[in-house]
């Protein structure tokens, strides 16, 4: 049979992200404590109530134990050998980005996301962080026109503190889970982003993260706000270099979209997953929720999660507002010994709530591949709807797929429904296209595509070729 | 256009033919050849051999050839990948045409085609110039063109399916394209559509082998050649009238050919 | 709770015999008295109804069942497990015999030494506190058998607890009908065992039904061989507390199961069915539809898993979980999960929630049915759907009538 031999030959095409950057760095002492703690805020001159908010937190997270339930198995992570912070040596105040390191302007260019004014994007705004924190944000002026704050959060924290201490934690609370937790009280920085009423966002908001130290954790801190009848669209793309240790990232995502707004928060993740044995690799554990809080509000979160050697990730909607609207589009990609558990959960709680949640799981490898939902409806969600779509595509059979869905309903006014199934590309499929000519690998490739394309379909255009891209170049040589 | 087929060098040469599927023989023995502009048919009962024999020559994985040769003009193309074959010319319709869910019908066919043209060292062809023709081709097979948005195969008709699979044919342009069953499954006017699409395919560079249990295939499309085999090989040659012959006295005189072990 | 306080005070073996079983049983219970409620299988359960379920005076002595249809035909066998006597029928074509003490105890500690005590507190509580005369051991053979009744109560104010192993020979076809009943105020735990050997069949029914405040648990594990046939068909209704947990092993893969089962909640009630089902060899094959109707303040559980590891390819396996929500204060939980490493399967599962379909319920009444009648006939082909998979209910037991009747 063919697809006995496939997976056999691994044959992975190496990283292309995998590179480091030689930059002088001011990194703290390793470990966590409330003294950690204080030097963070200070070092980035925080006022007094998030300092408050960062010490709450930790001692929140001394009380809490790691989670054990999601279906992975990693070596315990020492959290006293973690440096929190990590950031690259430049002057203090930067205004311009001429003022901005070559390196790092050099290392985005090489990332494919060019900064400066000649070369950047001209259709997106990009906030670049690396490691600890925001080296630069394009396009602030022309977005302030439009009212638009899109800027990193150590600034939010400066110069908005009022919508800062409004909504921070509001949608994912200190206590919320472990590395929330963690994260709330060392985050780093992240990207904010404010919506005005009625500003339809005239360009797509993007962040992009890049993990560089091989021996600091990160954690990011993202919120964004959209006041009424105002809408956005926010991607994010993550990579970090090749080391043979495991990297912590531990990110936490805010969504707050008020009447009638609309936010779409794509992303594609490709951190560093290890390699063939399973050596290195990022461990990512993140918390990402939207609160729609307004009538008809809408949140719509769509992933393509290719990287990491664990992924532990449920992007969430609680849907408060009446008609108001959550969207979980998934493709979940592992090879050679990764682990994805992810998953999202739809939180009915006000009327005529709509959700609808299509995952695609591929496993390839020994890797290990886990969709984990939950849909609840509440008693006072009359007329709520939910649709979920499971499919899991196992190549080779030493790839493990699990399903694990959770539904819970009190309102009898509601619908509820849910489909699963397993596939495999199939023989004569792969035969069919072959014999008109298609080789192997593109064959494998485009069946897998095709078996994603609900998902790529929800995605904005530059990152749904990407993401095509990223998909095939994950599977070659995992199908030779 | 079959005068000159004499001076030709065979198109498809097939040589004492053995074949087996998990340690079954299916083929034993099958000796054809096929010359540019030659129609041939293959008859016979459920389980004689035929399509066996044209997924072998298309390259299922699943059969092997425990002897004899396959050669197309010349060339043995045992060691060719199924697509290798394709891109080198050989065409297989199909008896139940694969649905791939979620895979663009047009996006298929332009990957395919472009594939046969690399071969050919003709220039691939861009979105637009391909949608230009297929736009064409469809005209052949009286196609609408909101087929080609469609996933492959996914949700057609029997007749569809079989429409689909001439039209891959139009675009690929096959030296020798082996057509399974193509008829089964079709309402008579579909049939038409059909057979008329393999004739204005049909060209005298390329050779056809129609597939089939039923004399109305071959109403439409005359066949130089008709062979009917049994057990695996095949035991009668003739022409067109042979077919005629069949379609009167069935196929019960063939069983004697049958091993009983 | 009573039984939980004798099991931790060590006085269970001095009312009881004491076999070897309940010795495995003891050591284990007292390490873990209570079912942890961090595990899946446990999180959903009532906290309360469970700690009503075990606090009942330990019975073991028998009381005759009102058995809620008439007369027995002569086609049935009845067995009461309590009541039965030694039992040793041979006929042309068929057998079936006592099991002896032995047999028993191997074929039950195989099951309760392979996995650990959360996945099997159910049983080893059942072990525990099932005295010798309590245990119902069969072993079957042959074909055309006469339909087989065998019937498990419980009495007011008591905790009574029955096992049944039944082995099912080579080639052998039997319809075995369980019935679960259960009395005011009253617990009943069951735990049975069924073995099917290779190219059998069991068409089972398991029918639980009980009255007020009325406490269920029954276990339920089947193992099959290959070119065997199971059958299930399982009816749930009028328990306060009412747990079935299925357990199903094709031990050889290449077996068949398929199983309708419904539960119906209504007042307080919490009902759950737990069904697992694993493929230990290749060419399983599964059909699984689950059903509930929660009304009032009731809350349904379903919650299945089907294990496919690498060694089961070509599995077709199948999970369905259909619910209807009829009240605003009644609950469902549902969970149809997979785990599978096979490449080469087809495995798919679902589940609904909803109510009574308005489109149909408006287009029959738009022809003159009243509302009633209208939900009526929709309950009627629901549930109808279920008792028709359930061996001879018809002539036995109108259930569809009693359901019915029922609101």
């Amino acid at each position: 049979m063919v697809n006995d031999n496939l997976v056999d030959n691994i044959v992975s095409e190496p990283y292309k992200y995998g590179f480091v950057t030689e930059i002088e760095s001011e990194k703290i002492s390793k470990g966590i404590n409330e003294d950690i703690i204080r030097l963070i805020s200070s070092k980035k001159n925080e006022p007094e109530y998030l300092l408050n908010f960062r010490l709450n937190a930790f001692k929140k997270w001394q009380a809490m134990e790691e989670p054990d339930w999601a279906d992975l198995g990693y070596e315990a992570i020492d959290y006293q050998d973690i440096i929190y912070y990590s950031a690259p040596k430049q002057q203090e105040k930067i205004t311009s980005l001429d003022e901005v390191d070559p390196k790092l302007l050099e290392t985005f260019d090489k990332l494919g996301i060019p900064l400066t004014e000649q070369k950047r994007l001209t259709n997106v705004a990009v906030d670049a962080v690396f490691d600890s924190v925001s080296i630069a944000t394009t396009f602030k002026e022309q977005l302030a026109e439009h009212g638009v704050i899109f800027c990193s959060i150590s600034e939010a924290i400066k110069d908005h503190s009022d919508l800062i201490e409004k909504y921070l934690g509001s949608v994912i609370p200190a206590s919320d889970n472990y590395f929330a937790a963690l994260n709330s009280a060392v985050f780093s920085d992240g990207s904010f982003v404010y919506i005005p009423k009625n500003v339809t966002c005239p360009m797509d908001l993007s962040s992009y993260f890049r993990i560089n130290s091989g021996d600091s954790g990160q954690f990011e801190r993202t919120l964004i706000i959209a006041e009424e009848a105002s809408s956005v669209s926010y991607l994010e793309g993550c990579t970090a270099p090749m080391f043979d240790t495991n990297t912590l990232h531990a990110a936490v995502v805010e969504l707050v979209a008020l009447d009638d707004a609309s936010i779409k928060y794509s992303t594609v993740q490709n951190w560093y997953a290890g390699n063939e044995q399973g050596v290195g690799g990022i461990f990512n554990f993140v918390t990402k929720r939207g609160k729609c809080l307004g009538k008809r509000s809408k949140i719509s979160w769509s992933q393509v999660e290719t990287g990491s050697a664990i992924t532990w990730k449920y992007p969430s909607c609680i849907l408060i507002g009446e008609e108001s609207v959550g969207e979980f589009y998934s493709v979940a990609l592992t090879n050679n010994l990764q682990q994805a558990d992810t998953g999202t959960k739809m939180i009915h709680i006000g009327p005529k709530t709509k959700s609808t949640i299509v995952s695609k799981g591929i496993s390839a490898g020994k890797s290990s591949n886990s969709y984990r939902g939950l849909v609840k409806i509440g008693s006072k969600a009359k007329g709520a709807r939910n649709y979920s779509q499971c499919d899991s595509m196992l190549i080779g059979d030493k790839a493990a797929a699990n399903t694990f869905p959770y539904i819970q309903s009190q309102q009898p006014n509601s619908e509820v429904e849910h489909e699963a199934s397993t596939c495999r590309i199939s023989e004569d499929q792969l035969f069919y296209l072959q014999s008109r000519g298609i080789e192997f690998e593109e064959a494998v490739s485009m069946m897998v595509s095709g078996f994603c394309r609900d998902v790529f379909n929800q995605l904005p255009m530059e990152f749904a070729a990407e993401a095509d891209k990223l998909l095939s170049l994950k599977l070659e040589g995992s199908v030779g | 256009m079959k005068s000159k087929k004499e001076t030709k060098k065979p198109l498809l040469e097939i040589h004492d033919l053995f074949a087996s599927t998990e340690n079954l023989t299916i083929l034993k023995g099958v000796n054809i050849s096929i010359n540019p502009g030659e129609i041939h048919a293959i008859m016979g009962r459920n389980g004689c051999g035929k399509s066996t024999l044209s997924k072998i020559i298309a390259g299922h994985p699943s059969y092997e050839i425990t002897g004899g040769k396959i050669k197309l003009s010349g060339t043995d193309i045992e060691p060719l990948e199924p697509e290798e074959r394709a891109q080198s010319g050989i065409f297989l319709g199909f008896q139940y045409p694969i649905e791939i869910p979620g895979v663009s019908n047009l996006e298929f066919l332009r990957v395919a085609t472009n594939a046969r043209r690399k071969f050919l060292k003709k220039e691939e062809l861009d979105t637009f110039e391909f949608e230009d023709l297929v736009k064409e081709k469809l005209e052949i097979v009286k196609m609408e063109p909101t087929f080609l948005n469609r996933s492959i195969n996914q949700g057609f008709s029997g007749g569809e399916k079989k429409r689909n699979e001439i039209l891959q044919m139009a675009l690929l342009e096959p030296k020798i394209a082996i057509l399974d069953e193509t008829d089964s499954g079709l309402d008579i006017d579909a049939l038409r559509i059909v057979a008329s699409g393999i004739k204005k395919i049909a060209n005298e560079n390329c050779g056809i082998i129609l597939i089939t249990h039923y004399q109305r295939l071959l109403d439409e499309i005359k066949p130089d050649f008709v062979h009917v085999m049994a057990n695996g090989k095949i035991i009668k040659t003739g022409n067109s009238e042979l077919a005629l012959e069949l379609e009167k006295n069935g196929y019960e005189w063939t069983d004697k050919f049958i091993d009983k072990t | 709770m009573q039984i939980i306080e004798e099991i931790s005070k060590n006085r269970i073996n001095k009312s009881a015999s004491g076999s070897i079983l309940q010795k495995i049983c003891l050591d284990k219970l007292q390490l873990n008295p209570l079912p942890n409620h961090k595990s899946e299988i446990w999180r959903m359960a009532n906290k309360s109804k469970l700690a009503r379920f075990l606090d009942y005076k330990i019975n073991h002595d028998f009381y005759k069942p009102n058995i809620p249809y008439e007369n027995e035909s002569q086609k049935v066998i009845r067995l009461i497990i309590g009541d039965h006597k030694k039992i040793n029928i041979k006929e042309q074509e068929w057998e079936i015999k006592e099991l002896d003490d032995q047999k028993i105890l191997n074929l039950i500690q195989h099951k309760l030494l392979e996995s650990d005590s959360t996945q099997n507190w159910s049983a080893l509580l059942n072990h525990l506190l099932t005295n010798e005369k309590n245990i119902c051991g069969l072993n079957i053979k042959g074909r055309n058998l006469p339909h087989l009744e065998i019937i498990t109560n419980s009495k007011n104010n008591l905790f009574n607890s029955r096992t049944l192993i039944i082995n099912i020979e080579k080639n052998t076809e039997v319809e075995i009908s369980q019935i679960n009943l259960g009395d005011d105020n009253s617990s009943l735990s069951n735990s049975s065992y069924l073995y099917l050997e290779e190219d059998s069949q069991v068409n089972h029914g398991i029918v639980s039904y009980g009255k007020y405040k009325s406490h269920l648990i029954n276990s339920l594990n089947v193992f099959q061989k290959k070119n065997s046939v199971y059958n299930l068909g399982s009816l749930q209704f009028k328990f306060d507390f009412g747990r079935l947990e299925i357990n199903i092993n094709q031990i050889e893969g290449n077996a068949k199961t398929n199983i309708k089962g419904m539960q119906i909640t209504q007042d307080n009630e919490q009902i759950s069915t737990y069904a697992k089902i694993a493929f230990n060899g290749p060419n399983g094959f599964l059909d699984q539809l689950n059903k509930s109707l929660a009304r009032d303040r009731s809350h349904s559980v379903f919650e299945g898993l089907i294990v496919v590891p690498r060694i089961a390819q070509k599995t077709d396996a199948s999970q369905l979980s259909r619910n209807l929500l009829l009240s605003n204060y009644a609950k469902i939980d549902t969970k149809p999960q997979l785990e599978i490493i096979a490449d080469d399967v087809k495995c798919m599962h679902g589940a609904t929630i909803s109510q009574l379909n308005e489109n149909e319920l408006f287009y029959m009444r738009s022809r003159g049915l009243t509302l009633e009648q209208a939900s009526k006939l929709q309950l009627r082909s629901y549930y109808q759907e279920i008792i028709s998979f359930l061996p001879i209910s018809k002539e036995r037991w109108d259930l569809l009538a009693l359901l019915l009747k029922n609101k």
